[in-house]
């Protein structure tokens, strides 16, 4: 999709529309002409079964019955050229069918691969930018709109081809008559654009209004325990009702427009045909045309009036395509925002300085304001602090996945690992999930499953190659957290950074887990955001973070001397433990 | 499929769908004979041809006035017929919709009404599919294949009747020549059919995998996996590409096929009529006319396959539709409700066991067993146990979210089946572990509890909870919108407003679901005071995940695997040495620093 820009959607419709299909054909142009020249063989072919239809009655049915005999040679050539010209013309609707299919689906993938090529190159802060509902539509549900007029074009432009020969042909078996028919054309196109026009319009209600009507029943229902425990099933009932209320008034009004136009799009041509038939019954008493002219001019005018309908439809189409196709332009004119990892300065040993470091989002408040500290290798640093102070920007920015605003970041370039807070499964296998795109030996995976304490995978229905993600067994808050940890270890990072990484796992388990690092990462930097005082007390230092700031830097048991506010932040937790023990021991007898 | 499916035939689904939404019938003879006049404005040119030619063009010279007066008439017809169609069609459409509208409504109300059991995480996604797309499969029957059967059946049959009128030889013959057609139809329609599953399963496959590739974003790209799984989201692009373009070449073949018998069929009546001649009594109009009939009535056909295909979809949404409405609500209501006594209320519970209702006839294995205890009114009791040891779902039981499989429950000594759903949820009240938000302001989530509460009652209600710092601190105060689910607040805020809107019941029991998430510091504080303002006064059963919640009890509940193990106090429990013990020391070593 070279091509690239948005199309103004306020220019004409056919100048929009052919400058949407230049631009989506831009790699399929043969495919696309192949189903269009099948198009063209239906068309011919049509015209050609409207000359058969006069040969049956001038030349076939017309001596037999009128005269009392005809050659069964005549027979034989006539009837034979009525199957050619059938099997042509339906090999002509294969054609067509088929590679307007192949043009459409290979065009979307095209884009498809277009748009998630360019959200994998995008780095973090351009995702934290978008919605991550709208980039799935965009890739998915645009990328197919877009292309929706490619489908029923092919026929369309047949049916040009149909019209411009039909008109050939009746104008060619008599002028007058011709000339009467041929100007109902455009009559009709427009009768046909027109009903699309507005009958679209019911229908892009109706779409939305069943959107709005999904996300509120996803709600309601997600919300079950509320409405229920607050005796609320009616309100919430004709709530629902009323958005369901709207879908049904605007498919009430696609039905109204659509039963009168589908009676009229019937009613009119066989109108029109009936007035052609009184006008060629004065042709033909003036000797002018024939009873088998005049039939076959009355057979193609009813052929004529489905393939009619498909240019309305076809235009109606490209509003839709227009604007799934400008989305995803949008999404594929954004600039490649620099990736942040290029600005992290390469160290030569396992430590991580930081250098007067800032980080704000969008320029506002800062979320950081000047950090500085160096963390030598092998060691292990808790970062503590209340919420809001910074600690999980600070682990971003160590691994690269945003940009600080100034100030620098020296790591081991590559060998960094980061454990998301709320750890991401991918549909597939536990292995799959640790080896994440990377040739990890099993011997490797399960070593690193020891250390995360993740032993439950052995217990699951399949082991490592069990499905977890969205359609996979459901895995505690715990366990997943377990199996983003062996998926950094695996990697033998140089430097480890855990957000949180513990937080749902039950105190035994952490404990453990946080031992097995210990012996299992003697040569790793680890930075480990925490929350809980078992797991400080387990880290060789603290990194003390407040108002985006390190306020202090050393061991748990001096900063406990000597920081009254770490203290604090420390013992409110123990406080709370202590004075439960005190009451609970009043209590007793 | 993780939900119930019912069993019937297509026929009985349709049968039983039909009373389900009794719209459909109404008035449908009516609309069957508007669709047979309406079919009648299609088949005048046919048999104005045959007319004009056996009596306006016959050897004789041209009668311009015979053609003309049947010209006439078949104005008549078509603006009669084009007028009947119309009615046809807006009939069938407005009852369509007055009926699915009908459907989605008693399935709203159906769905809020089924126990809790019955809104299990597997089954959320298949009730919602139930109402929307499954009904929606109905909608899109009725806007196309509804309106086939209705416009093409009634043709079919109209120039069938016609042929046989104008010579029943050779209207055999024509029947006789297309039907093979049928069973090539339906041959190459399955193999559609499975072509299309497998295209849409790839579709599916691909969003899925779009999805991941957007929401993993952050992970993809710490671990240097977007490349990788870029391009197996390509690969199965691709794929889905391969698998369409098959079943559209499948398509491709199955609509011509028409136009192929269209030819046999003509040229076999043709030469049948040839060869009988004019002394059969045929006539060269006839001819003709059987020619425009036989296009006529093969036309449809290839379209019929697509509707059939609808039409299968259609009885299977419906099938799926009827089955949730089988599903019987969940705790039903009283006949003969006994009031609750005023005052505190006591809980107790009396050999409870329960197991969730699961996939048709297995059941999953019980979560509770035998659960007995006497909770006084005005006692603060915390139930704890490990992760599925049941301590949530008895919570949700005593809160009668779903009843007990065996077993009774009094609250207030009156038993839990007696008491009206009213008279429940305002003596009864639950904070969930994750409390639900509805996307609005605060106020608009507080009023949820209670309609028509003065915004002056809500601030009441804040204070009493000592909660006014925290509001402060938000943008808009009380209208604060929550965005979706509540993500626009923290979890530990989003327990606040939970709490304050149990407040403005002002339950005599309170059942707490502790949350899992942890919580920022400060937010934890106002949680606690908040929870001890909200505790005051109040039976509080609190389903336990903090030990220090269960150590600042009155009484502890020890469950596991389902059974009650331990009763006591706190102390008394951790002297004990069971199970709580254990629990207690692995908490304690957590929270130590030293």
């Amino acid at each position: 999709m070279g091509e690239g820009t948005t199309i103004p959607e306020s220019r004409g419709r056919l100048r929009q529309a052919f400058r949407l299909v230049r631009a989506l054909l831009r790699h399929h142009k043969r495919t696309f002409f192949i189903a269009v020249g099948g198009a063209s063989v239906f068309a011919a072919c049509t015209v050609l079964s409207a000359v058969i239809v006069r040969l049956i009655t001038d030349d076939v049915i017309g001596p037999r019955f009128n005269q009392g005999t005809v050659s069964a040679r005549k027979v034989v050539v006539v009837l034979g050229a009525l199957v050619v010209v059938g099997f042509v013309r339906a090999a002509g609707v294969v054609v067509r069918r088929t590679w307007a299919g192949r043009t459409g689906w290979r065009v979307t993938e095209s884009i498809t691969s277009e748009v998630i090529d360019r959200v994998t190159l995008q780095p973090v802060p351009w995702h934290r930018h978008q919605s991550t509902g709208d980039l799935i539509t965009r890739a998915g549900v645009d990328a197919e709109a877009a292309t929706a007029v490619l489908q029923p074009l092919p026929f369309a432009s047949g049916v040009v081809v149909l019209v411009v020969l039909s008109s050939a042909w009746l104008l060619i078996t008599d002028i007058p008559l011709g000339l009467a028919a041929v100007a109902v054309f455009p009559g009709l196109i427009a009768l046909n654009i027109g009903y699309q026009r507005r009958v679209d319009r019911f229908y892009n209600t109706a779409q939305e209004e069943l959107g709005a009507l999904s996300a509120a029943v996803h709600e309601s229902f997600d919300g079950v325990a509320v409405v229920k425990s607050f005796g609320a099933e009616g309100r919430e009932t004709e709530r629902l009702a009323v958005i369901a209320g709207r879908l049904r008034e605007a498919r009430l009004g696609a039905v109204r427009l659509r039963s009168t136009f589908e009676a009229l799009l019937d009613g009119v041509p066989t109108v029109v045909n009936i007035l052609l038939l009184v006008g060629g019954a004065y042709r033909v008493r003036a000797g002018e045309m024939s009873v088998g002219e005049l039939t076959s001019f009355i057979y193609l005018f009813t052929l004529l009036v489905f393939p009619l309908r498909l240019i309305g439809f076809t235009l109606s189409e490209v509003p839709h395509s227009l604007a799934g196709w400008n989305r995803i332009r949008e999404l594929l004119d954004q600039p490649v925002v620099p990736d942040p990892a290029l600005t992290l300065v390469p160290g030569t040993d396992g430590s991580v300085v930081l250098r007067d470091l800032h980080f704000s989002h969008d320029g506002e408040r800062d979320v950081l304001s000047g950090v500085d500290a160096c963390i030598e290798g092998g060691r292990t640093v808790a970062v503590v602090g209340a919420t809001g102070s910074g600690k999980t920007t600070l682990l971003h920015l160590i691994a690269g996945l945003v940009r600080p605003t100034s100030g620098t970041v020296t790591v081991p370039v590559g060998g960094v690992r980061l454990v998301l807070q709320e750890p991401f499964l991918m549909a597939g296998s536990v292995r799959d999930n640790i080896a994440l795109g990377s040739r990890a030996a099993t011997d490797a995976i399960e070593a690193a499953l020891a250390v995360a304490e993740a032993q439950f995978v052995h217990a699951l229905p399949a082991g490592l190659d069990t499905e977890v993600g969205e359609r996979g067994v459901g895995l505690s808050g715990g366990q997943r957290q377990r199996i983003a940890l062996a998926r950094a270890l695996v990697r033998q990072p140089a430097v480890l950074l855990l957000d949180d990484t513990t937080s749902a796992l039950d105190p035994t388990t952490e404990a453990k887990v946080l031992a097995n690092l210990r012996a299992a990462l003697a040569n790793t930097t680890v930075v480990a955001v925490a929350s809980r005082p078992s797991t400080i007390a387990l880290a060789d230092d603290v990194l003390y973070l407040a108002d985006g700031r390190v306020v202090a830097h050393g061991r748990h048991d001096e900063l406990m001397q000597a920081v009254p506010a770490y203290r604090r932040l420390i013992e409110a937790f123990e406080h709370d433990r202590a004075a439960l023990d005190a009451d609970a021991a009043a209590r007793l007898p | 499929m993780s939900e119930p499916i019912s069993r019937w035939s297509a026929v009985e689904t349709i049968g039983r769908g039909v009373r389900a939404a009794p719209a459909l019938r109404t008035g449908f003879g009516l609309t069957l004979a508007f669709a047979l006049v309406g079919a009648g404005g299609r088949v005048v040119i046919p048999i104005v041809v045959q007319q004009a030619i056996d009596r306006g063009f016959g050897p004789a010279g041209v009668k311009v006035g015979v053609v003309a007066v049947l010209a006439a008439i078949a104005l008549v017809v078509i603006v009669i017929a084009t007028f009947a169609q119309r009615t046809a069609v807006a009939r069938l459409g407005r009852r369509s919709e007055e009926a699915l509208y009908a459907l989605r409504v008693r399935l709203f109300e159906h769905i809020h009404r089924l126990s809790i059991a019955d809104h299990s995480e597997e089954r959320k996604g298949a009730l919602v599919a139930r109402v929307t797309s499954d009904v929606e499969t109905l909608a899109q029957f009725f806007q196309w294949g509804g309106l086939a059967w209705l416009l093409d059946g009634t043709l079919m049959l109209l120039v069938a009747g016609v042929m046989l009128a104008y010579d029943w030889v050779l209207a055999i013959v024509a029947f006789v020549v297309a039907a093979p057609l049928a069973f090539v139809l339906r041959r190459v329609q399955s193999h559609l059919s499975r072509a299309y599953d497998a295209a849409r399963g790839r579709n599916a496959e691909v969003m899925t995998q779009i999805s991941e590739l957007v929401a993993g974003a952050e992970t993809l790209r710490a671990y240097d996996a977007g490349p990788h799984y870029a391009r197996q989201v390509e690969a199965a692009s691709h794929e889905r590409s391969n698998s369409f373009i098959r079943a559209g070449t499948i398509g491709a073949f199955l609509f011509p096929s028409g136009e192929v018998f269209s030819v046999f069929t003509v040229s076999a009546v043709v030469s049948v009529g040839v060869l009988r001649g004019p002394s059969s009594g045929l006539t060269a109009g006839a001819m003709v006319g059987f020619l425009f009939l036989t296009y006529r009535f093969l036309e449809p056909i290839a379209e019929f396959t697509e509707v059939l295909d609808q039409t299968q979809t259609a009885v299977a949404g419906m099938r799926r539709v009827l089955g949730v409405l089988e599903i019987p609500i969940g705790p039903p209501e009283p006949e003969h409700p006994l009031p609750l006594p005023a005052g505190p209320l006591a809980v107790t519970l009396d050999r409870i066991d329960f197991s969730y209702r699961t996939r048709g006839d297995s059941d999953e294995p019980p979560v509770l067993m035998g659960v007995s205890a006497h909770i006084p009114a005005g006692q603060q009791v915390a139930i704890v146990g490990e992760t599925g040891s049941g301590k949530t779902t008895l919570g949700r039981l005593i809160a009668r979210l779903a009843d007990p499989t065996a077993g009774t429950l009094l609250l207030g000594g009156v038993p839990l089946t007696r008491v009206s759903n009213a008279d429940l949820r305002s003596r009864l009240t639950v904070v969930p572990q994750e409390p639900f938000l509805f996307e609005g302001s605060i106020a608009a989530n507080l009023s949820f509890a209670v309609p028509g509460m003065s915004l002056a009652q809500l601030h009441d209600a804040i204070d009493s909870l000592d909660l006014r710092d925290w509001l402060d601190t938000l943008p808009d105060g009380i209208d604060t919108e929550v965005g979706q689910r509540g993500s626009q607040l923290s979890a530990g805020e989003r327990q606040l407003v939970a709490l304050i809107r149990a407040s403005l019941v002002d339950p005599a029991v309170l059942v707490l679901d502790e949350a899992t998430s942890s919580v920022d510091a400060l937010t934890e504080v106002r949680l606690a005071r908040a929870l001890e303002w909200l505790a005051t006064g109040r039976t509080t059963i609190a389903i336990a995940h903090r030990l220090s919640t269960a150590a600042r009890a009155d009484r502890v509940l020890v469950l596991d695997h389902g059974r009650l193990v331990e009763d006591g106090t706190h102390l008394e429990l951790v002297q004990a040495g069971g199970t709580y013990a254990r629990m207690y020391d692995a908490w304690v070593t957590s929270t130590s620093a030293s």
